[in-house]
């Protein structure tokens, strides 16, 4: 109410039939969370890393044991616990110490800022060994973490627009709906047509696997195989005689349930593009950890 | 006869609908099709699938009639006789039907249920089965504990379990206690360690390397043992010494004036350093591993000038003269012989801005020697002597390259001098007589002996050589009066003139000694006795704390030959006295080296020159195995007493005289 107010008091002052909505009720996302506060802090973080390690020259060449190298690690380290952390934080619903929003902000700057504190503290020497092995992980970390905030900032709008207002059961129930009505109408027909439904009912699966989830392709839905049998059959038959009835009466609704097939596995692409990149980011969090406790730990074991 | 169907359809809430049904037939059909006794939707079941045929009591004839056999009793039948006594069950697609005897006599009861549920997709999964990848990925938690479990074997648990000391291998132990010769100027990157690394074999803590190891240490890759000796302690000299002998590599200075002199570590840095228990000047201070192939001998330009620049001041008591930068380096103070001595030459080291003389004892002039047109070019042409292109002796007739070309070989007389100078003093019949070199008194009883020889009993074509100048023509005159004696006091008397003469003391002219060495007369009556020959020490290094590889430059300023040699030693052409010091100036080095001014300017670190493990004397593996190197001493010595006197800058010896006649 308060801000409807203001709505109708900035059109009287502006004299505009469209004003922008008080800040209060804008939507502000976690990237520009308090005028971008976290992005400014990330990049004097990295602009700091960067002038350290230009400013400083190390001999006979940059590398993680110099003085620079273990400030950069040092911070480094305390940052990738910290944003490990996050994993806590969003189980704990409160508002302090900073809102959840603020501290997703800070996790996802601070974790870019990663990319160079990181890349500095390697002082560019890169091989095969567990000091090597923990820069790998936290960059497939961090790199999972820029895919997930870019698809989280491109699917959600077109998940809804994909919905079309329908929920998740209710994009369910059209389908089972349209499997009873498929039950009935197969009842009178003989066996191969009889068959031809059953794929139909027994062998779709809405969700398929990983990849079929990926990409929404199911080519060997059995709902698109029946429908497929059953329209060369209507065909067939429209060529001699008028076709059966009951049959067409199958065909339109296997076409129905292609549709509201199709519908569901857009649905399942963007959600599986939404969940997937957790799938890399939290284990290769966890891996980063063990191998940042091996990395600390073996360099002053065989300093 | 009939039967008694009775169907049972489940309710949505879990619980049964039974319809029953009365049929007085002795054959019933079974079926989808809705003209069947006992229909079935099931799109399982064929529209006619199987008949019923009561045969007598107690007995059902089964036929299937939708060409799909029949399951009863796990086997699949077209036809049957059943047992109703046996209650048989008749599986049909998800049905089952079965007989049972009814109520009333001559009654069958047939119980047809659906016992697998209708298929339903959507019903199979859950909601977020299917909308979320719970069920189709392992689950993140299992996810995260299998990879850091992993990450923790690999990375920590193998590796700690298979630490420890390590066996090192032999032929890198013996490489590594080869001191390094001036050759290796240079060339500071040992070729070790290449097949050793490809038996290397693995080894869990490997993955604990943080670099590559340098291209000597190679072999090391799977043995950390070697140098990690302790765990939690950064690496020791002690596991460095135990390959690098000091013998082979020797401290650059004792460990108390390396205190002294290096600069001492302040700031952040050091103070880590300190909390850390990491002392300065270890050897890991300077030689970084696993940097690479070149690492532990990668050195910054300025590690150098960082302690030299102002040595003086925390070194009090240091002879070394500070070093700035190239630019500034101070004017080369060669180590120049002060007193010549057969056993304990002194050496000092005097700028070339000071005027050096050197005092080796030996009358050697460069200019006669140098000439291209006197007695010394033409004996050089009679001879076939090694001849400049202007037909001069040429310079390494007497320099010669060592093996390494970096330095030459030691003057020896009878291989450098001994051509033209070579000590012949008469001729009995065919045969030349020679006096020894470097035995003085020999010489005497040689020169009296032949004179008394000759008194007691004169030979023909006995031939005395003389060395003083003549008149043309008159020379064989003379020699033969020389040997036309009559007593052996006058034997003896010429006998004794001949020794002051061929000694050539006393600044007597035609001496064959005195040609090249300073002769005393000691006024001793025996004449055996009477003349010493002034010690001679050749000094065969004068910059012994730099290295200059002279084979690297045979060119010079567009000259080669002798030509490229006095471009640099510029006072040969003139030096009239071995007391001349012909060596280049600093200046001189830096018209190439350092120089922005020439197209060919050549970069000069601090170790183009020099070197750091070379001790505190500098030489390093130079005289490895002498016994110079542990007292340090600046030089070798090649010192010759020498007879025979003159210090005219005539031609001597026989071959120079009878070359001038």
């Amino acid at each position: 109410m308060a801000g409807q107010a203001a709505g109708n008091a900035n059109r009287k002052a502006s004299g505009k039939a469209i004003v922008r909505a008080p800040r209060e009720i804008t939507h502000e996302g976690f990237l520009t969370h308090r005028r971008s506060r976290w992005l400014k802090i990330a990049l004097f973080l990295s602009a700091l890393a960067i002038a350290v390690y230009i400013f400083t020259d190390p001999q006979p060449r940059a590398n993680g044991g110099s003085v620079a190298g273990y400030a950069l690690g040092t911070i480094g380290a305390l940052l990738i616990v910290w944003l490990s952390l996050i994993g806590l934080r969003k189980r704990i619903i409160t508002s302090k110490p900073y809102s959840l929003k603020g501290w997703t902000s800070a996790h996802v700057y601070l974790g870019l800022s990663l990319i160079v504190i990181g890349t500095l503290h390697t002082g560019f020497q890169l091989g095969w060994n567990v000091h090597s092995a923990a820069y790998v992980l936290m960059m497939i970390v961090i790199l999972s973490g820029i895919y997930g905030i870019i698809v989280y900032g491109r699917l959600p709008g077109k998940l809804s627009a994909n919905r079309q207002e329908a929920t998740q059961p209710q994009m369910l129930e059209a389908i089972r709906a349209l499997d009873r009505q498929l039950d009935t109408a197969a009842q009178p027909l003989g066996k191969d047509e009889a068959d031809l439904v059953r794929v139909s009912l027994e062998q779709t699966d809405i969700g398929g696997n990983l990849w079929q989830r990926l990409t929404g392709q199911q080519p060997n839905c059995g709902t698109a195989k029946a429908r497929d049998a059953i329209q060369a059959l209507v065909n067939q038959q429209m060529r001699t005689v008028k076709p059966d009835p009951r049959l067409t009466q199958i065909l339109f609704l296997l076409e129905r349930k292609s549709a509201a097939l199709a519908q569901a596995r857009r649905h399942i692409r963007m959600k599986t593009q939404l969940e997937i990149w957790l799938y890399l980011h939290v284990p290769a969090t966890f891996a980063l950890l063990a191998a940042l406790i091996a990395h600390i730990l073996s360099v002053f074991l065989y300093w | 006869m009939s039967f008694v169907v009775r169907q049972i359809a489940k309710r949505a809430d879990g619980g049964d609908i039974i319809r029953t049904r009365t049929l007085d037939n002795a054959e019933i059909t079974v079926g989808r099709g809705t003209d069947c006794d006992i229909q079935l939707a099931d799109l399982g079941v064929m529209l006619r699938h199987a008949r019923l045929l009561q045969l007598s009591d107690g007995t059902v004839a089964v036929e299937a009639t939708g060409g799909i056999p029949l399951e009863i009793g796990g086997k699949f039948v077209n036809r049957a006789d059943l047992a109703v006594a046996d209650e048989p069950a008749i599986n049909i697609a998800s049905h089952r039907l079965t007989l049972t005897k009814g109520d009333a006599p001559g009654e069958i009861a047939i119980t047809a249920e659906r016992v697998i549920a209708a298929t339903d997709a959507a019903d199979a999964a859950s909601e977020t089965g299917i909308f979320s990848l719970r069920e189709t990925m392992p689950s993140k938690r299992g996810l995260a504990w299998v990879l850091a479990g992993l990450v923790l074997i690999i990375g920590l648990a193998l590796p700690l379990f298979m630490m420890g000391a390590n066996d090192l291998p032999a032929d890198m132990v013996a490489a590594a206690a080869r001191p390094e010769g001036v050759s290796g100027a240079g060339k500071l990157v040992p070729s070790l360690g290449g097949d050793d690394v490809k038996k290397a074999g693995y080894s869990a803590d490997m993955v604990w390397t943080s670099g590559p190891l340098s291209t000597a240490h190679a072999g090391l890759s799977n043995k950390c043992g070697a140098c990690h000796t302790q765990p939690f302690v950064s690496v020791t000299d002690s596991a460095c010494v135990s390959c690098h002998k000091p013998d082979a590599t020797p401290d650059h200075a004792s460990a108390d004036r390396m205190a002294t002199g290096r600069l001492p570590a302040g700031g952040f840095e050091a103070g880590i350093h300190k909390g850390l228990n990491l002392p300065e000047g270890r050897c890991a201070s300077c030689h970084k591993e696993h940097e690479g192939p070149r690492g532990a001998l990668m050195v910054a330009a300025s590690f150098c000038t960082d302690c030299h620049t102002g040595l003086s001041g925390r070194l009090k008591n240091t002879k070394i003269t500070n070093v700035p930068n190239w630019e500034d380096h101070p004017q080369f103070k060669p180590t120049l012989v002060s007193v010549a001595s057969l056993t304990a030459p002194t050496f000092e080291r005097v700028s070339l801005a000071d005027k050096p003389v050197e005092r080796s004892g030996l009358i050697y002039p460069h200019d006669i020697h140098q000439s291209a047109t006197n007695g010394v070019a033409n004996m050089v042409q009679k001879q076939g002597l090694a001849a400049g292109a202007n037909g001069a002796l040429a310079c390494n007739y007497c320099h010669t390259p060592d093996s390494d070309g970096v330095r030459f070989k030691p003057i020896e007389m009878e291989k450098n001098c001994g051509a033209c100078h070579d000590l012949a003093f008469a001729k009995d019949g065919g045969i030349v007589r020679t006096l020894p070199h470097g035995k003085p008194e020999q010489v005497a009883g040689i020169i009296r002996d032949f004179y008394l020889g000759q008194a007691l009993s004169p030979r023909a074509g006995v031939q005395r050589f003389a060395f003083e100048r003549r008149a043309p023509g008159k020379l064989a005159e003379v020699e033969l009066a020389d040997l036309r004696i009559t007593s052996t006091g006058e034997a003896r008397a010429r006998g004794d003139a001949a020794i002051a003469q061929i000694f050539g003391a006393d600044g007597k002219a035609g001496g064959l000694c005195s040609d090249c060495h300073v002769v005393n007369n000691t006024g001793a009556p025996n004449a055996a006795e009477r003349y010493t020959v002034a010690p001679v020490t050749l000094a065969s290094h004068y910059l012994p704390k730099g290295r200059f590889p002279h084979n690297q430059h045979k060119t010079y300023d567009r000259k080669t030959g002798d030509a490229a040699c006095v471009t640099c030693h510029k006072g040969v052409m003139v030096s009239k006295a071995s007391t001349d010091v012909l060596l280049p100036s600093v200046t001189q080095c830096r018209d190439c080296h350092g120089s922005s001014n020439v197209a060919t300017n050549v970069a000069a670190t601090c170790s183009t020159c020099h070197g750091y493990h070379y001790g505190e004397g500098g030489q390093g593996g130079d005289f490895a195995g002498s016994p110079h190197r542990k007292p340090a001493k600046p030089a070798t010595v090649a010192a010759r007493a020498l007879p025979v006197k003159l210090g005219s800058a005539a031609p001597v010896g026989a071959k120079a005289r009878r070359a001038a006649v």
